[in-house]
């Protein structure tokens, strides 16, 4: 297709130039030569894109090809030109008088150049072809990647709380049956829907606080008097879409650190509400962000990527020391208009 | 046999307790919520077996035994914790996967019942709990590397500032006690001062050399040349003949 439109411009350059200088041959022999340029334009730079195929010029380094490539070209050349030399003995069509061996050396280097400009034209199209296939399989893969670290990311329940849990209940079943019984739809809500976080990007608000209650309950069951949970939940945000587990994972972090390394324990408060454009969530635990926050692993820095990849940078994290006591982790998200 | 169990969760030293109802031979005598509360029931205490959390707050559990002076035997009980799996499996310790199984349990209680009846560390022979004899296994942690070791298997500690490094096998991790406390705790008739840097155990001693000055050059059986102070010597050399 290419080869047509190329050839194409050359047969119309051919005639323009023939009508610009007002050349004096007749129509017969003007058309003549054009088809027989075009016809063994195409046959011969065909037969070159198919060598410079076969052999897998286009992957090899540029030092490597060009004295091939160089080659190639007056091979090509002078094979149009023999094509075109043949089709006018063949046709008798008239010609200037010189010898054969002259005339095609000057068709030769006349043609050498036509080849040169395809070659040029070939490699450019190839290279930018290349990059731009490049370019879209770059995307497609760092898609890919988001979406598997997304996934990754959410499926993120820690084994160790599973275990505990079970292990806090197989307890309660003597001690307290009934305590017991409500444990266990707990963890089956929690299992779940770390299950299901994986199919939606988004969650009610509603739901991710159901489920976050029903680990700090689970937790509470662990912990006993160590852990004192508060809540303190505008209503209204209750509608608001947020990532599923989310609020969890900042949780389940403010437990470990505030909660599970302290003797004595400590609180965890958990706040939602509006704050200028912002669903605001907010995480709070006794203790101390001891200097850096490198240490504090998994659970942060995935929130953080969660968010970018779900809003951009619409939606911030951060986390602080909000009081000499008190570690807050804070969530907003731009709001949703329903 | 007398335990304790140590876990900062109720629940799991309820559950625990009654799972060992099911073994007469094992008497739970206390329980600890924490390291501290662990540390000062052990020594008041003096069980010969401890079940021990690892995760806990305030010290760890490996935290904790490493400031022991001596270990009693120990049984490791973990939810899940992968850096701390590891530690067992390279030094062969035993532990429990909470929710304990009952034959895991069983097991862990027979093996124990087996090193004990091949190396009696009957605790009745310890008449004076303030020094350690050559069968006391202590626990070494470095960085997250642990070990028990029995004292008989250290050949070497070698003084490096406030710590110790300590030979045995092809180890020698440090830990976090001054050679001087060291000598006290430890039995003389073993362990021997040979000079300011060194503690060497007599029974892991290969050739002995003179060395100039007077002094002596043991050589250890892990390859070690250590140097005796002329002063030492003196008192080697009588603890070495009749």
């Amino acid at each position: 297709m290419c080869q047509l439109i190329g050839w194409g411009m050359v047969v119309a350059s051919m005639l323009f130039f023939a009508r610009a200088f007002n050349i004096t041959i007749s129509k017969n022999v003007l058309f003549g030569r054009i088809a027989i340029v075009f016809v063994g334009g195409i046959l011969t730079t065909h037969i070159l894109r198919l060598f410079i195929k076969w052999r897998g010029w286009m992957l090899q380094s540029v030092e490597k090809v060009i004295p091939k490539l160089a080659i190639a070209m007056v091979i090509t050349s002078l094979m149009f030109s023999l094509f075109i030399l043949a089709c006018i003995g063949l046709f008798d069509l008239p010609h200037e008088k010189q010898t054969f061996a002259a005339r095609l050396l000057a068709s030769t280097v006349n043609n050498g150049l036509l080849i040169l400009a395809w070659v040029l034209i070939y490699y450019f199209y190839h290279f930018i072809e290349k990059s731009r296939k490049q370019q879209l399989e770059t995307l497609q893969l760092e898609a890919l990647i988001k979406e598997l670290e997304l996934k990754t990311i959410k499926a993120h329940i820690n084994p160790h709380f599973i275990f505990n849990s079970l292990n806090s209940i197989r307890a309660l079943i003597d001690e307290n049956p009934a305590r017991a019984r409500t444990a266990i739809t707990e963890l089956s809500n929690i299992l779940r829907s770390s299950m299901q976080a994986d199919k939606t990007e988004t969650v009610s608000f509603e739901k991710e606080l159901s489920i976050v209650k029903d680990y700090l309950a689970l937790e509470n069951m662990r912990f006993e008097d160590r852990l004192k949970v508060e809540y303190e939940i505008d209503e209204d945000t209750l509608d608001q879409q947020v990532p599923p587990m989310m609020l969890q994972t900042l949780v389940e972090n403010a437990i470990k650190h505030g909660i599970s390394k302290h003797i004595r324990g400590g609180v965890i408060k958990i706040i939602s509400d509006y704050k200028n454009q912002y669903h605001q969530l907010a995480v709070q635990n006794t203790g101390n962000l001891n200097g850096g926050l490198n240490a504090e692993g998994f659970g942060l820095s995935s929130t953080q990527n969660r968010l970018g990849l779900l809003y951009g940078d619409k939606a911030s994290f951060e986390i602080k020391q909000v009081t000499p006591s008190t570690v807050e982790a804070k969530v907003l998200i731009p709001v949703q208009m329903n | 046999m007398r335990a304790i169990i140590i876990d900062d969760e109720r629940l799991a030293r309820a559950e625990l307790r009654k799972l060992l109802q099911d073994f007469p031979e094992v008497e739970v005598v206390d329980e600890a919520a924490n390291a501290e509360e662990g540390i000062s029931k052990i020594e008041a205490q003096n069980p010969d077996l401890i079940f021990l959390d690892i995760q806990m707050p305030g010290k760890t559990g490996f935290d904790m035994l490493a400031s022991l002076e001596r270990s009693p035997n120990v049984i490791f009980t973990t939810a899940y914790d992968e850096y701390a799996l590891k530690a067992f499996e390279v030094n062969a310790l035993d532990y429990l996967l909470k929710p304990v199984e009952p034959k895991r349990l069983a097991d862990a209680i027979q093996k124990l019942h087996f090193v004990e009846s091949k190396e009696p560390v009957g605790n009745g022979e310890h008449t004076n709990r303030s020094l350690l004899s050559e069968n006391d296994q202590v626990f070494v942690k470095d960085g997250e590397r642990c070990w028990f070791v029995r004292l008989s298997d250290i050949r070497l500690f070698e003084s490096v500032g406030n710590y110790a490094k300590v030979f045995f096998g092809n180890n020698k991790p440090l830990i976090l006690k001054s050679l001087n406390a060291l000598e006290e705790r430890l039995d003389e008739k073993t362990f021997f001062r040979a000079n300011r840097k060194h503690i060497v155990n007599l029974r892991m001693i290969d050739k002995i050399e003179p060395y100039f000055n007077g002094g002596l050059l043991l050589e250890l059986k892990g390859g070690e040349k250590i140097e005796v102070s002329r002063r030492q010597t003196v008192k080697f050399k009588e603890m070495m003949s009749l």
